[in-house]
Order: structure tokens, then C-alpha cells, then sequence
């Protein structure tokens, strides 16, 4: 565009938002900068300049150790048996029943019911030790476990719920029964967002080829639940536009809809001159934003500029968009650029009848890029204040599901009671292990941690208190962590 | 401190351990603070959590939620409430006191009283303490206003409730709105379309003195009424036509969603409206629509997801019945009490689960995830049943004449089965096995085989087969053509109902039968023990909560806010009323209309109050931006489904017709398809069903149609919808297909219409706004249009392509610069705030 007639708009712009604010007070101020609509008020929030939505003023509650997350979410469950959790007596007890005193009175999913007499299944690859810290991680995780030192492992995870959807909600929302706001969005609210061209909160969705899993990504997952709903989690999409509608109609170039939207600020302001209605205003500053984000989305989404040995680290696969590879280059580009919470989700996890084959491209698509990003952020100095977390929703089971003598179609079934996660960066210890399963890597032993006290620590990094970020529903005080919750001190740095 | 250390401290106290320190007197004094409106939420909020109605919860055995309790001395002489004497209750000691092991509510749960709140609860004890019940469980009021000083501004009772409230505000009503704003405000609210450029004029010109309320009652009496009215019942009844949950198989519920059409047109009594839906099946003589209406119950999702427990589906399918009317016509938060005593209404588990026995007795068994889990209500139309009929005769005859045939074929003595013929003992054994089925009782995979069999040897046989066989699957393409909804039934053998812990399925407790939560016990009430005794008790007037929870959704659809502005929750811990006598004359007025929802709807949408203008000056949206006082008229964003349904209005690409199976229209592609792994795939429709009115749109339960934004998501009864503001809502009216092909539409509409490109802005902006732009608006659009002609002449793909856009047949007689030009300035027009916004 004619850079003289781009400042034009540009004071037309001005005129008019300096215009309404001054001729409208706080009050409408606030609104003018993108808070709450009319009807959902929740208390006022301080402005901040170029119309972003900011956070809640009593945050943080102490000093951040993040400023921002990627949630790299593996759904349907890893095995931390195959991958992380090394128990020699597994594989040295390979085949014989599990002991009764490991399972007593468990509840497991319909398809295994009573776990009674079930057989014990060993890792199906060797685990070997890496890096300073030793930590032990399975050959089919090279790329991981050459980052180890970088990682924090969690391996006294445990979870509540049994089915998919249930323990996934469980883990993002702090609730079963979908219906309640999710972490990104409770940090959306919280802590406002950094950029005002793209979401605070974008979700990304991935599955490996030919995977026989049938997970649905449920929108419930990303979901503002009682939160106004721009809190939600927007999710970036695989084909087609990366956001709905972000795209103009061919034939309508972008210079046309500046005008557009210029003629729009014009007669919305004589509108609101004549009605005083600072809802107005909120419109003009969310259609501009709108705007904005029509040229930041295909800019984000354009990795032509990367240089190849960037695109060599995350893997083949990262110039494919929709793969889980691209959408760890995504993740470092959208938290470049101010977005605060990345919820990447990739489904194949599932492995009921399919440990023997389709684990292992289920790791080659997730290894190399996971790793990738750690290191990219390293280089970059962005590991520091982001936090990264990998991890599902449950484990699996130690024991087989399936025939012991149809290794084709061995399987592990969900499992509730341990499970692994690694994060990294944000102020967590690196190169440690934390938590210990017992022998045959069935139960918690020690230092458990429950998926709320994982949910009130990444609170606690991004500096806030999980007891104290709540909102009022349905005559409640909501929390993330529900009415649980404990600081896992020991994995702080 | 520990826990365990503060309740040895309360119960210190509470056995008299403790000395006492005498706090300063307080004044007294003479008004008291109305109990149900001030204190209990105070006490709710802080003290209830432990010491209120939930037993297991409760610390050190005290208890605030009723008078006996909190008044109780304890061996130590005190009480935690002494009638009279705020500095002598220990209740104001330990909300006051410095001291963090003692003081209430405890540090560890962050919470504290303001200083205000503690003085409210001061003055009510110095008054006497008079205890009361939430405002919610008294029944309503009905009481007129006394104390008005203006009362040539009011139109009717309603009014002078409003301005009672104003004056005491120091506010004055806001002018009534220009016809043209208030035919556009009223048309939308009861019809969810714009009014046509003729209605206006003619609304406009009619200077009868009554034009205003004959223009209402058109409108009460339009079809389309019955269609917007339905939206809102929709979003309640958690309505969509698929399943949820993994699979989302696709289940036919829309013969429900068109008697929820039809029963609004019709104006249904309300009370009739609720016995039906609840509990239609159970009337004597229940007919077909009054089945149909117990659809409403079974419109929760259906889990189909491999590992369920039938019994777990089951009991969550019952527990959705459960809280759906807990929160349609209770406006209670029922869930709460699912698991465990409500912490803050008087709502016992074991209420909970006396509510839950009435919904717990259909022949369900959560056992597949079925889209059409029986019971269901098979609805053929006329052509369907005719053919059904005729189908069955052909059968009969088709199955006969293969039967003569097979006689034939196989010969033996006389009534003697297939079996004994020598014939049939030679062929293999599979064959024989479908012979030996009796040819009416012969699916078509069994026809199939045979007709395999004898295909190269006996083709009269064959052909016999193959005419049965055809029959045959036109039966079943008939079957499944036929719509099937779902509906109530009881078991004949009642089922046992047991309370749940925690709410697990599998751990039951004790055994409860069917009754109304202790709190709304009434000697009087006799009815039966059932849905539909408990659907009288809800349109009874022992029943204090229906007829306001239901008064206020109506409100809000018409002012955005509801009297209460948290419909979901009429409990302690809901908000309290901004109007509450007009909020009980409101709904008093309502049960003694025989619940005549039109005449509710007239009597809002004729008030003066309703009939105000919205534009305020910008001290009052500062000092009320919610419109809580009503000083103004309502002002909000339409519902995104309002706002679609306006613009194939305007831009004449409605197709105005009522009811059927739901419809595909636009959506980017690959939406189902992401969230199902491909499992589903979207099928758009094309012709009429691109342009149906939104009411009508399949709505997938995963994910719902992308064209309407702040939708609820039809998982679970919503009485809330959102209403926000964000980019993603600019882009969509901005860019999705629907809002570009409606502005090429009234682009060539008004290009065929009117002559000059003032004309023409002219008739858009009455299209879309009802009135004519200032000359100021005017001259931005026509500014536009020459810019945008001048470019798209440079550039004739451009304007090619734009016009491209959405599948009705554009208007080749208009130079495509010019046409597209005008889309543009159209698709502006439809991104206007005031036509996003009903004002």
C-alpha cells in the first residue's frame, strides 16, 4: 500500500479511538480495549495499548519463571513402559502372570476388566542410559534421549480416570465431565496475551498415518468452559485455512478490505457518537485485530524463511503442514510471536493390538521433532522462560493385552496408575528423574503426583498461585485444580 | 495453621473452653437488612462451604444454614448467633478477629469479608436476627407499584414497576425509539427476521392509535415467530441431530424440533409445553404430538465409545434428565448435589437421587451407542404409509408365488416341510439351510445366495428370487427412510433406584423412591409418583421457582440480560434479581394467564420500558453498561443463527420454508472431517437447502455448524448463551461463503431495483436497517462504490472471482466491475455494528 495513504488510515484510525476514549471515560475505555462484553463483565481491567487482551491486574502472584507453554500432548496415551519407566524385572518376569499384590481391587477398561492372572510384557526394546544424568530412555526415543539432560521426567504421573476423553479433560480442565475451562484458557485469562495479531491460546491437532486409532479430538479440549468464550483455544487447522474464514474472498485484495474496514471505523464512529455505546468501539478494535491477524496467520504460516538446517532438525516430514513435525515448528513460531499458550495433540498413542508395529511410527513421527523444538528454543534462548511439556493422559499397562504368542498383535491396555511426562525449560530442573514406579512399573512408589499438582506447578511457573486464579460459575469459585492440588517443589530449579 | 488444629480451636469454643473477650458494642439498629437478599448470600458465600447444608462437609458440627442451629448455645453459654446482640455472637468475633488460628473463614482459603459485609450481618443481628428462606423458595409476589411519581410514562403494570425502580434511582426513562428502530428491535425479537422495506412504511404511516400493538400481534400471529422462539428452546433442550461423544452417529430428531416449532406458533400453554415434553407418554390417551414432545428427555448425547459400561452410560444419560430440568425449570445447579449434600442450596443428595427415580424407569439400557436407542416413535408420511402398505402386499404375493415355485422344486407329500423333499437332500448343506427358511421369513442375503446357486440352471426360479429380493430391500430402504424419534416410556416393572457415591454407577448406597426434594414438600401435594407427577408439581403454584426461572429466559431474550442474570442459578449462590417485584409480578402474571407465553411476550414487547430508545447518553453506559436499571432501551449483538437469518433475508435468498430433515449449507471444507479422523465426512446440500432459515441446519454434536459463532454447544442444557466479541466473529461475517454470496445477492437486488447509486444505498440500508442513511453514510458508500468500480475495472479477474462466490446464479446482465463493487460495499453494509446489533 501507498505508504502515504497508510498514514492516513492510520490517523483516521487514531482520530477516532483517541476520539471515543476520550469522549467515553474508563469504563468504556476498558471495553474500547478489548475486555469483557457487555454481559459477562468480570471485573475492569487496566488498557493496554493496540487493543490485545490483557490479564487479570492481580496477576502474577509472584515472580514468573515462564512466560509461556507448549503443551506437546500425546493422545491416547504413551507407553512409559516401552519408553521411559526401565524395570529390569519386567522383562526378566516376561510372560508370567502378574503378581496379585500389584493389582489387588484395581478398576481397569471394560476391555481388560479383572487384571487377575494377566501376563507380565517386557519392554519390546532395549532402554540404555544417556547423557550426564543417566537417565534412562528406550532405543525407540533416540532423538529424545540425546536431549535428556535437557529434560525433566516425571515418572510418578498417576490420573483418576480410565477412558480417553474422560483423563484427557481431566488433565486440561481439572475436570472428567467436560464442560469446564482449560489450562490455555485459564492462562489466557489470567495473564492476557502478548501479541495483538494473534490468539493468546492456538491449538494444533496431528495423527500419524495409517494409525488404527479412533480418538476424536473433541473441541471440549481446548474449550473456555465458563470463561467468556474468547478464551477459548483457537485451533489452527490442518487443510485448508489455518483459521476459519481467515482468508478474504478470492478476488477481494487486502487493500480493498483495509478500505473496507476504514469505512467501517467511519460509520461505526458516527454511530457510536449518536449512541454512546462502547460496545461499538470494542467492535472496531476486534475487526481490526481481525485484520491483523488475516496477515500475521499466512506469515506465520509461511516457513520458506527458515534456513535448512532448522528444517533438517525438526525432520522430513516438517514441510508437510498437519504433520506432527510442522507443528513443532508452528509452536516455536507462534510463541516467537507472543502467543502464550501452544496445545499441539497428536493421536496414535492407543496401542490396544499394535505395541509391535505401529509404536514405532508413532515415534518416528514424534521423536525427532520433540526434540527439535527443546534444542531450537535452547539456541535460541527461548527455553529459558517457556515451558514445554510432553505427555498423555494416562499409561499403559505393564501386562499384555492380546496373545503372548501373537507378538503381531501384542498390546497394552489404559492404565491409570503411572504414567511418564518430561518437561523442560520454564524453570524446571533439567537432567533429573522424578518419582519412581515400583518394579514392574505398576504403581506409584514415590513422590506421586497427581495430574492436579502437575496442573498447579505449570501454574506456579507462569506465577500463579492455582488456589487463588478462579472464577465464579454457577454460584462457585472455579479453579483449574478444582479443590486439589500441591506445588511439585522438586522439580524446580 | 493445620487444619486439624483450627477445628480442635472452633470446637474449643464451641464446648466453652475458650475465655471470652468482649468485642465493641455495635449500634443498633432499626431497619433491618432484608435476610433472604443481604445476609444469606453473605452467609452462603462465606460460611455454607463448611457450615451449611452439606452434613459431610461440616466442621466442628456447627451449622448456619437454619435458625435453630446457628442460634444453639453451647455449653459455654454462646452462640454463634444471638438474636439482638451482634458484639456477643461469636459468629462476628471470629469473622473479626486478628488472631489467624481463630478467625473465619480460615486464611488458607483466601477468602474474606469486606468491611460492608460484615456490617450487614451486624445490623441483622441487632434487629433480632429474623431468619427467612432464600428469595427464591417464597413464592412470588404479586404486588403493584405505590410509590411513582411519573405515571403518564407507563403502559402498563409492568412499566410502572420499572420507573418505581428508576425514579428511586433518580433516572428518567429514556424516549420512546423511532418507528423505524422499533419495528427493526420488535421483528427481530419475535420473528428473528427483518422486516420488509413495505412493513416499515406501512408501520410508519399508520397513525391509528393502536398501530404499535396491531403491529405486535402480526407478529405473535407470523409462522416465523413459532421458528425463533424454537432457537432459544433448543440451545435448553441440549437439541442436535447426532449423538456426541466418539462415533457421533446421526440420529433423527427433528420431528421434535418441529413440534417445539409448531407448539410456539400454536402457543402451547407453557404448563401444557413442560407436561408434555416431561411426560407426554404418561397422559391418559396420549397422542402422537404429545409423544413426540417427550423427545425433550431423550436429547442428551449417547456414548457409543467401545469399553463403556452400558449400566455407567445409562445412569449418565438419566442424570443428564435429571439436571436438565433442574436447570430449565428450577434454575437450580442440581449437579452439585450428584455426588454430595449441596454446599449451598437445600438440595440433599438424597434429593438429588428422589429426582432421578422419576427419570430412571424408560427400557434404556446405555448398551450401544445406537443413534435411535429405543424407545422410539416411528413418523412416516402419508406417501411413506402408503407405501409401506403396498410393499407389504407385494411381499405377501411375491413370497407366495416362490413358495408355489419351491413346491414344485422340491417335491414331497402333501404339508410336509421343504426338509422331507429328496431333492433338498442333495444340495449342500449351506443352501439347504437358507431353503429351509420359509420365503416370507427370507432376507435378502439368503435370497441372495440361492439365487447364486440356481443362477446358470433355473432361471424362472431365479427370477422369482430376484423379485422377492427386490422387494425385500425396498422395504428397508423404506425402513430407514422413515423417520424414527425418540421418545419416554416406563418400564412396566419399576426399577429399583439407589443413591450413588460420589456419583460412581457402580456404588450404590441406600434405596430411594421417587419424591420432591425435602424443601418443597408439601402436605397437599398427592400427585402421582412419576415424570408426570413431577412435571404437575413444576407448573404447580406450590412450585415457587418455574414460572420466574422460565419469565426471566423470556426477558432476556428480548433485553440480553435476564432479570436474574444468572438463569442457571436461582440458588444462594445465583444473583439476586436487579427488579425483584417485577420480576414476581412478571411471573405471578404468567401462571394467571394459564402460562400464555404469547400474552407474556405481548406484554413485554408492548411496555413502555421495551419500546425505549437505546441511545443513552454516555454517562448512563458508563454508569450502567449492562442496562440492569432499564433507563434505555436494549441494545446487543443479534445471535450469530439472527444475524445469518437476516442477511438471506435482505439479500432475498431466503427460502422460507418450515420444518423437515435438517440441512448442510456452507462450511470450509475438511471441519468433520478433522475432528472424526474422516469418519464423517460433509456433505453440503445444494438449491433451496443452501438457504434455509438457520433453525434448520444439521448441527453435528462434536462440532456444530462454523457459520454461527457463541452458539452453545448443545452438549448438556445451556440457558446461557455467550455473548463476546472477537476477531474470529469478524472474519466469519467478513469471509464465510453465506455473508459474501448474501452481499452479491443484495447487490444485484439493488441494482435491479433502483436506478442511481443513491437509490440503491438507500434500499440496502432499508433493507437491512429500516431506514434511509444520513447523507454523511451515504456519501462514504458512494465514495466506495466509485473507488471500488474504478478498481475492479483495472482488474476484471478480480471481480470475476469475487463473484463467484456461493452457488446461486449471479446476474450476468450487470458489468461484473460494477457488481462487484456493490458486493463489496454490501458485505461493509452486512459488517456494520448496527446491523450485527438489534438496537
Amino acid at each position: 500500500m501507498d505508504p502515504r495513504l497508510e498514514r492516513h488510515l492510520h490517523l483516521t484510525r487514531r482520530e477516532f479511538f483517541s476520539r471515543s476514549a476520550t469522549g467515553l471515560g474508563t469504563a468504556a475505555l476498558a471495553t474500547l480495549l478489548g475486555r469483557e462484553s457487555r454481559g459477562h463483565a468480570a471485573g475492569s481491567q487496566p488498557p493496554v495499548p493496540g487493543g490485545r487482551i490483557p490479564g487479570l491486574p492481580s496477576l502474577p502472584h509472584m515472580a514468573p519463571k515462564a512466560k509461556r507453554v507448549i503443551y506437546l500432548f500425546q493422545n491416547g496415551a504413551p507407553t512409559h513402559v516401552e519408553l521411559f519407566d526401565f524395570k529390569p524385572r519386567l522383562l526378566a518376569e516376561h510372560g508370567k502372570p502378574v503378581p496379585d499384590s500389584y493389582i489387588g481391587g484395581k478398576r481397569f477398561s471394560t476391555m481388560t476388566g479383572k487384571a487377575d492372572g494377566k501376563l507380565l510384557l517386557g519392554p519390546i526394546e532395549p532402554f540404555r542410559q544417556h547423557g550426564k544424568s543417566g537417565a534412562w530412555v528406550s532405543s525407540l526415543m533416540p532423538y529424545t534421549a540425546a536431549v535428556s539432560d535437557e529434560l525433566c521426567f516425571v515418572k510418578s504421573m498417576h490420573t483418576d480416570a480410565v477412558n480417553h476423553a474422560p483423563a484427557i479433560s481431566l488433565l486440561l480442565s481439572g475436570a472428567q465431565i467436560p464442560g469446564r475451562a482449560t489450562l490455555g484458557s485459564w492462562l489466557s485469562y489470567g495473564l492476557g496475551c502478548e501479541t495483538d495479531s494473534l490468539p493468546a491460546f492456538v491449538v494444533m491437532t496431528s495423527v500419524s498415518k495409517g494409525t488404527t486409532c479412533g480418538q476424536i479430538f473433541y473441541d471440549f479440549y481446548w474449550s473456555a468452559g465458563f470463561l467468556p468464550s474468547r478464551y477459548q483455544g483457537v485451533k489452527f487447522r490442518a487443510s485448508g485455512e489455518p483459521v476459519l474464514y481467515v482468508n478474504s474472498p478470492t478476488g477481494l485484495d487486502r487493500a480493498v478490505r483495509r478500505e473496507m474496514l476504514d469505512d467501517l471505523a467511519q460509520l461505526n464512529a458516527i454511530k457510536q457518537r449518536e449512541f454512546a455505546d462502547p460496545e461499538i468501539a470494542t467492535r472496531v478494535a476486534q475487526y481490526e485485530m481481525a485484520f491483523r491477524m488475516q496477515a500475521s496467520v499466512p506469515e506465520l504460516a509461511d516457513i520458506s524463511n527458515e534456513p535448512q538446517h532448522i528444517l533438517d532438525l525438526y525432520g522430513p516430514q516438517v514441510r508437510e503442514p498437519g504433520t506432527y513435525a510442522y507443528h513443532c515448528l508452528m509452536a516455536r513460531r507462534l510463541i516467537e510471536r507472543g502467543v502464550r499458550f501452544v496445545q499441539l495433540m497428536h493421536a496414535g498413542w492407543d496401542q490396544h493390538r499394535s505395541i509391535t508395529t505401529e509404536l514405532y511410527t508413532q515415534c518416528k513421527d514424534t521423536d525427532q521433532p520433540s526434540a527439535a523444538l527443546v534444542m531450537d528454543l535452547k539456541q535460541r534462548g527461548l527455553l529459558d522462560d517457556t515451558l514445554v511439556v510432553w505427555g498423555g493422559e494416562f499409561g499403559r499397562t505393564p501386562f499384555i493385552q492380546g496373545d503372548l504368542n501373537d507378538r503381531p498383535h501384542w498390546g497394552r491396555d489404559h492404565h491409570p496408575y503411572a504414567f511418564t511426562v518430561w518437561l523442560a525449560g520454564g524453570g524446571i530442573k533439567p537432567g533429573i528423574s522424578y518419582g519412581e514406579t515400583d518394579d514392574l512399573a505398576m504403581n506409584v512408589v514415590s513422590q506421586p503426583v497427581h495430574v492436579h499438582d502437575l496442573q498447579a506447578t505449570l501454574l506456579h511457573q507462569l506465577g500463579i498461585d492455582h488456589e487463588r486464579l478462579t472464577f465464579r460459575f454457577q454460584g462457585r469459585d472455579f479453579r483449574l485444580t478444582d479443590i486439589h492440588g500441591e506445588l511439585v517443589k522438586g522439580i524446580l530449579s | 495453621m493445620h487444619p486439624r488444629n483450627r477445628l480442635a480451636a472452633w470446637i474449643g469454643w464451641w464446648v466453652g473452653i475458650q475465655t471470652w473477650t468482649l468485642a465493641p458494642a455495635a449500634a443498633p439498629t432499626a431497619a433491618s437488612p432484608s435476610f433472604s437478599r443481604e445476609v444469606l448470600p453473605v452467609l452462603s458465600e462465606f460460611c455454607y462451604p463448611c457450615h451449611g447444608p452439606d452434613e459431610k462437609a461440616r466442621k466442628a458440627g456447627l451449622r448456619l444454614d437454619t435458625a435453630d442451629s446457628a442460634f444453639l448455645k453451647a455449653e459455654s453459654g454462646k452462640a454463634a448467633i444471638l438474636p439482638g446482640k451482634s458484639h456477643e455472637s461469636e459468629l462476628i468475633r471470629r469473622i473479626e478477629t486478628q488472631d489467624p488460628d481463630d478467625v473465619m473463614p480460615p486464611p488458607r482459603l483466601k477468602k474474606s469479608l469486606s468491611l460492608e459485609q460484615i456490617n450487614t450481618l451486624r445490623q441483622w443481628i441487632d434487629a433480632g436476627a429474623v431468619w427467612g428462606k432464600h428469595w427464591a423458595f417464597e413464592p412470588p409476589i404479586r404486588t403493584s407499584a405505590h410509590r411513582i411519581q411519573d405515571s403518564g410514562w407507563a403502559r402498563n403494570e409492568l412499566d410502572r414497576l420499572v420507573l418505581q425502580s428508576l425514579e428511586s434511582s433518580h433516572l428518567k426513562p429514556a424516549p420512546e425509539a423511532a418507528r423505524q428502530i422499533l419495528i427493526r428491535r420488535v421483528t427481530l425479537d419475535l420473528t428473528g427476521l427483518p422486516p420488509t422495506p413495505t412493513e416499515v412504511d406501512s408501520f410508519v404511516n399508520d397513525t391509528r392509535p393502536e398501530a404499535y400493538e396491531r403491529l405486535v400481534d402480526r407478529l405473535l400471529g407470523s409462522r416465523h415467530y413459532g421458528e425463533r422462539m424454537a432457537w432459544d428452546w433448543l440451545e435448553v433442550a441440549r437439541y442436535a441431530d447426532s449423538n456426541g461423544y466418539q462415533g457421533d452417529s446421526d440420529r433423527t430428531m427433528w420431528p421434535w424440533r418441529d413440534w417445539v416449532v409448531s407448539a410456539f406458533n400454536n402457543n402451547l400453554p407453557f404448563d401444557q409445553f413442560t407436561l408434555w415434553q416431561l411426560a407426554g407418554d404418561l397422559l391418559p390417551n396420549a397422542n402422537q404430538e404429545q409423544t413426540i414432545a417427550t423427545g425433550f428427555c431423550r436429547n442428551h448425547m449417547i456414548n457409543g465409545e467401545g469399553g463403556r459400561i452400558a449400566e455407567e452410560n445409562r445412569i449418565d444419560y438419566v442424570m443428564d434428565m435429571t439436571e436438565t430440568v433442574g436447570t430449565a425449570w428450577l434454575g437450580l445447579t442440581l449437579t452439585c448435589a450428584r455426588c454430595h449434600d449441596h454446599k449451598y442450596d437445600p438440595i440433599s443428595q438424597r434429593d438429588y437421587f428422589g429426582l432421578f427415580a422419576a427419570f430412571n424407569q424408560t427400557p434404556v439400557t446405555g448398551a450401544d451407542g445406537n443413534p435411535q436407542a429405543a424407545p422410539n416413535l416411528e413418523l412416516p408420511s402419508e406417501t411413506q404409509s402408503t407405501e409401506r402398505t403396498l410393499l407389504q402386499s407385494l411381499h405377501k404375493e411375491a413370497s407366495q408365488r416362490l413358495e408355489m415355485a419351491e413346491i414344485q422344486k422340491f417335491p414331497r407329500a402333501d404339508n410336509q416341510p421343504i426338509k422331507t423333499s429328496e431333492k433338498f437332500q442333495e444340495l449342500p448343506k449351506e443352501i439347504q439351510e437358507h431353503l429351509a427358511i420359509a420365503p416370507d421369513q427370507r432376507d435378502s442375503g439368503r435370497l441372495d445366495k440361492l439365487a447364486a446357486h440356481w443362477k446358470n440352471s433355473d432361471a424362472v426360479y431365479t427370477g422369482l428370487l430376484a423379485d422377492l429380493k427386490g422387494i425385500r430391500d425396498r422395504q428397508s430402504r423404506l425402513n430407514s427412510a422413515i423417520p424414527k424419534a425418540m421418545i419416554m416410556q416406563d418400564r412396566k416393572e419399576q426399577r429399583e433406584t439407589f443413591m450413588l457415591v460420589r456419583g460412581l454407577y457402580n456404588k450404590t448406597s441406600e434405596k430411594v423412591d421417587y419424591r420432591l426434594p425435602a424443601v418443597f414438600s408439601h402436605p397437599t401435594h398427592s400427585a402421582q409418583q412419576n415424570r408426570l407427577g413431577l412435571a404437575q408439581w413444576l407448573v404447580s403454584p406450590a412450585n415457587p421457582l418455574t414460572a420466574r426461572v422460565v419469565v426471566n429466559r423470556f426477558w432476556s431474550q428480548f433485553f440480553g440480560i435476564g432479570l436474574v442474570k444468572t438463569p442457571e442459578d436461582f440458588g444462594a449462590q445465583g444473583e439476586k434479581p436487579s427488579h425483584p417485584e417485577l420480576l414476581d409480578w412478571l411471573a405471578s402474571e404468567f401462571i394467571e394467564s394459564g402460562w400464555d407465553v404469547k400474552h407474556l411476550c405481548r406484554l413485554i414487547a408492548t411496555s413502555a420500558t421495551y419500546r425505549q430508545s437505546s441511545a443513552g447518553d454516555p454517562s448512563l453506559y458508563e454508569r450502567d453498561p449492562q442496562n440492569r436499571l432499564l433507563a434505555r432501551g436494549p441494545r446487543f449483538r443479534m445471535p450469530s443463527w439472527m444475524i445469518r437469518d437476516q442477511a438471506l433475508a435482505a439479500s432475498g435468498l431466503l427460502v422460507d420454508k418450515t420444518g423437515g430433515a435438517p440441512v448442510k449449507s456452507y462450511q470450509p471444507s475438511g471441519v468433520w472431517e478433522e475432528a472424526t479422523f474422516g469418519n464423517k465426512r460433509y456433505t453440503q446440500d445444494h438449491g433451496d437447502n443452501l438457504y434455509r432459515r438457520s433453525v434448520y441446519t444439521f448441527w453435528r454434536r462434536i462440532v456444530g455448524p462454523t457459520v454461527f459463532f457463541d452458539a452453545t454447544p448443545r452438549q448438556v442444557c445451556n440457558v446461557k448463551p455467550p455473548r463476546t466479541n472477537t476477531p474470529l466473529h469478524a472474519l466469519t461475517t467478513l469471509n464465510d461463503i453465506t455473508y459474501v454470496e448474501a452481499s452479491r445477492a443484495l447487490a444485484t437486488l439493488i441494482l435491479q431495483q433502483a436506478r442511481t447509486p443513491a437509490e440503491r444505498v438507500d434500499l440496502a440500508y432499508r433493507r437491512l436497517l429500516c431506514r434511509v442513511p444520513t447523507s454523511k453514510e451515504r456519501r462514504v458508500f458512494l465514495n466506495a462504490i466509485l473507488r471500488y468500480t474504478r478498481r475492479f475495472e483495472q482488474d476484471p479477474t478480480a471481480a470475476d472471482s469475487l463473484l463467484e462466490a456461493g452457488e446461486s446464479r449471479r446476474d450476468r446482465t450487470v458489468p461484473s466491475a460494477e457488481l462487484a463493487a456493490y458486493t463489496v460495499v454490501c458485505s461493509t453494509l452486512f459488517n456494520l455494528d448496527e446491523t450485527l446489533t438489534k438496537e
